[in-house]
Order: C-alpha cells, then structure tokens, then sequence
C-alpha cells in the first residue's frame, strides 16, 4: 500500500553532540520534523506521544540500548511497528546482517554524512515500503 | 599340537634314556633333537621336567644294576651340567632382551610423554593465541568505536558549517576550516584501514571467495577510481587482459586491494601521465599488474613497503592524503585469497605492483575448479 512520505523523524542518540548534528541534519537539511531523546527507555515513551513514522536510533546507549529498544518496541501490541533505522560506529559486516534480521530498515555507520543523511533515510524508507 | 607335544616329549624322554644308557654322539643328538622339537611344539618346563624325571626314573633303576651305574651317573652329570649351562645361557639371554625391552619400552614411553607434552604446550599456545586475538579483535573494535564518536561530530559539525554561514567567510577562516575537514576525512580513513587490517589479520571475518571475471572487476575497479586519479591529473588505463580470465576472490576486499593499489600508482605519477592496468594467466595463477611511470622505490625502502605505517617519505605521503597502511591491507587481504603480491621497480623508472590470485577454468568446462571442490 502506498504511504505518505516520510516527514517525522524520532532521533535516539546519547551522546549530545552528536544528536545536534543529527538534529541539524534532519530538520534542516532534510526537512523533518524531529524529536530528539537520548536513551532507549524515553524512545519507548515518545513513540506514543511524538508518533515518528520512523525512528533513527543509536545501537550502544546506557540505560536500554537500541537493540532491546527494538525488542521492546516490537513486543507491544499491535501498532507499534514503527520501521527502525540504526546508527553505529561499530558496522562490522556481520553486525549490519544481524541489525537487518532484528528488523530495523538499515544501518547508517557513524561517522555519516551530515548532507546526505535524510537522502539516505528517505532511500531506505522508499526501499521498505514501495 | 597337544598329542604333538606329548608324543615329542615321550620320544625325548626315551633318546635321553638311551644317551644315559648307552652313550655316544648319535644318541646325545638324537636327545638334542627331540628335546628341541618337543620345546618348539610348545612343551612348558612343567613337561620338560617330567621327561628329565622319567629318563632319571629309568636310571635310577639302571643304578641299582652296579656295572652301569658308574657311567651312568657319570654322563647324567654331564648332561645335566651342559643343560644347565645351555638354560643358564638362556636365561641371561632372557634377562637381556627383557632389560633391552624394558630399555624400549623406557624410552617409548619417555617418547610419549615428550609428545604428549609437545601436543598440550602447541594447544595452550593455540588457546593464547586465539584468546589474545579475540582481545585484540575486541579492543580495536571497541577503540575504534570510541574514536568514531567525537569523530561523528567533528565531522558533521564542519561539514555543517557552510549550510549556517549567512555570508562567505574571509579567506584565511575557509583555508582553516578546509584544513579541518580534509584532516577529519582522513582520521576516519585511518579508523577504517586500523578496522580492515585487524578484520583481515585476525581471521575473524568470513571472506566470500566465489569465481570473478577479472575483465569486468578490472574495468569496475578503474571506473571507481578514475574521479580520484583526475583530481591529480592522472589517467587510469586497461591494459592488455587475456579473454576469459577468471580468478577466486572477494570481490569486495578485491576491490578495495585494487583502490590502493590504483590510488598509490595515481598519486606517484607524474600529472599527465597514465597508470595502466592488466592481466594474464600464469599457470595457475592469474596475474594482475598496476604499472605507473612515476619515480620508483627507493632501494632503501623496498624491504618496509608492506609494513604499516611505512612512508618512503613520510611528507610526501602525508601531503597526498595516505594513512601508510594501504599497502600492509592490500596484502593482508590478497593472503586471505590465498595469493601473493609485490612489486618490481627502478629507481626513476616506474613501479608494477602485481598480484597473483588462484586461476579458475572458463565457466563452460569446469564449474567445480573454482569453488575449492576436489
């Protein structure tokens, strides 16, 4: 089934520098609307409240990490599977394999390009749902 | 076997009666004889003693005749002298080959131990090593991830300065902030390079060998590559590649050798010059060359050219964007393939860096050469 285009973005990232580059990159550049929040615990709670459709999350965080995030995510009753993107600075081939097998959309490595951030998410997003 | 040996040792019995008897050479021989087929039909000393009690027996009653006895006696302690002298020799013979096989059997023994020894030192070193490996593995993946995260910043934050600025910054500001860039593009080619050579190096990481056709993964390779060797003014070129040709490789890690291999002979050509690429078989192997005219190794150099962070000079280097550590990936890499790689140079006369990989048969024939079947 067709969807609307992508348009909102929940942003997931501990560290604060990053999440004001990325923030930057998103909204600015890409021209979404953004919610940022730093661990996987608050993640849970915004996808109810910001309703992203699709979340670009940071796999190494304290708390929950992205990984259980996902987890936790797709344990809850029907709709709630919002598509997950991941970010990590550790893309080891087969780690990419296993993010994909976790269900999230893709895998954006760390460092990334700031220009070219958005097109990448909207790439995935057209990939996954056309 | 049984009646044998029963019937033997009767009939020795009987002959070293007569001996006993009679005397002489023919008997004592007869004696001799059946008193060893009786031991080689499997008569014990149980046996052998009661046909010396049997032939005594007899004499003892010869004995009571006294014309006899004399004689009698006489040749029964002769023969007894000798049989036990012919036993006693036996017996240090026995004790011989019994210490000769304890001594054997010592040093078997002794052999086993040292082997058993050798064995379990080889497995805990093996053990070391791999857990050494892991760590290491480990380390730099986890090194390598605290890098990228300031990094991630750095990077995003001076890529996103321009997209703020309301106006063009002076000059002198454009040159530093350039100078950061380039500088943070390059600190995240070198994370990468220190992650592929441990990937490589530690054997951790599965390489998917499949058959290549070399023409197209050679054109493929210069078409990646070409944007790079124009910003220095260089051409890349296909050389001469024999039709057909095929070779067992990664082809993501393939590509990535023939980069550096690419981007190396780009940047130590000369501007308006060309750096040509080709391959052919050579028995077994498929030989790729990447030959440029630039000025060559310097002799003192040669032998460190595969070593990490080896710079021939390290300014000139620095100034054309290497992390020292393409070539030692290269060669990680292609030895994964289960290749080789060098070089052959001239001072001021230009560099072939060559590689060979596992060649396999056109499709059509043999399918099975090249996945690694028997």
């Amino acid at each position: 089934m067709p969807r609307p285009p992508l348009s909102r973005v929940l942003l997931v990232e501990d560290d604060p520098d990053i999440q004001v580059v990325a923030w930057l990159a998103l909204s600015d550049i890409g021209g979404f609307t953004v919610e940022v929040c730093s661990s996987g615990r608050e993640a849970l709670a915004a996808v109810s409240s910001f309703r992203p459709d699709l979340i670009l999350m940071d796999v190494m965080m304290p708390d929950m990490d992205g990984i259980a995030a996902l987890a936790a995510l797709r344990a809850r009753p029907a709709g709630y599977n919002t598509p997950v993107v991941f970010m990590t600075a550790r893309a080891q081939p087969h780690e990419a394999a296993r993010f994909r097998q976790l269900g999230s959309l893709g895998v954006i490595t760390k460092p990334f390009e700031p220009a070219t951030l958005a097109e990448a998410l909207r790439g995935m997003w057209e990939r996954h749902f056309n | 076997m049984k009646s044998d040996t029963k019937s033997f040792g009767d009939e020795y019995a009987l002959a070293l009666r007569r001996y006993l008897e009679e005397g002489g050479e023919a008997p004592l021989f007869r004696a001799y004889q059946m008193g060893r087929a009786a031991v080689e039909s499997g008569m014990g000393m149980l046996e052998i003693a009661t046909a010396h009690q049997k032939a005594l027996l007899v004499d003892l009653l010869l004995m009571l005749a006294p014309q006899a006895s004399a004689r009698t006696a006489q040749r029964a302690s002769e023969f007894f002298a000798e049989a036990l002298a012919a036993f006693e020799a036996n017996r240090r013979g026995f004790k011989e080959a019994a210490s000769v096989l304890r001594g054997q059997n010592q040093d078997l023994e002794r052999r086993v131990r040292a082997a058993d020894q050798a064995y379990r030192t080889v497995r805990e070193q093996l053990d070391e090593h791999r857990r050494i490996e892991m760590l290491k593995d480990e380390f730099v993946s986890l090194v390598s991830h605290e890098l990228r995260t300031p990094l991630t910043s750095i990077h995003g934050a001076l890529a996103l300065i321009p997209s703020k600025l309301e106006r063009a910054l002076p000059e002198p500001a454009e040159r530093l902030l350039e100078i950061a860039r380039r500088n943070s593009e390059r600190l995240k080619r070198l994370i990468d390079n220190i992650l592929d050579l441990q990937k490589t190096e530690s054997g951790l990481v599965a390489f998917d060998m499949r058959p290549l056709q070399v023409r197209s993964l050679l054109k493929q390779a210069i078409d990646a590559n070409q944007p790079y060797a124009a910003q220095l003014g260089v051409k890349l070129m296909l050389g001469e590649v024999a039709p057909g040709l095929r070779f067992e490789a990664d082809s993501d890690r393939i590509m990535q050798v023939l980069a550096n291999l690419l981007s190396n002979a780009a940047k130590f050509s000369p501007p308006g010059d060309s750096v040509v690429v080709a391959a052919g078989r050579d028995g077994d192997w498929v030989r790729v060359t990447v030959t440029d005219r630039g000025p060559g190794i310097p002799e003192g150099f040669r032998h460190r050219v595969f070593q990490r962070f080896a710079q021939a000079d390290s300014s000139t280097t620095r100034a054309r964007g290497g992390t020292g550590l393409g070539l030692s990936i290269s060669k990680a890499m292609v030895e994964r393939m289960r290749g080789r790689i060098g070089f052959d140079t001239a001072e001021g006369g230009g560099t072939t860096f060559h590689f060979e990989l596992q060649a396999c048969e056109p499709l059509q024939r043999n399918e099975g050469a090249c996945l690694g079947l028997p």
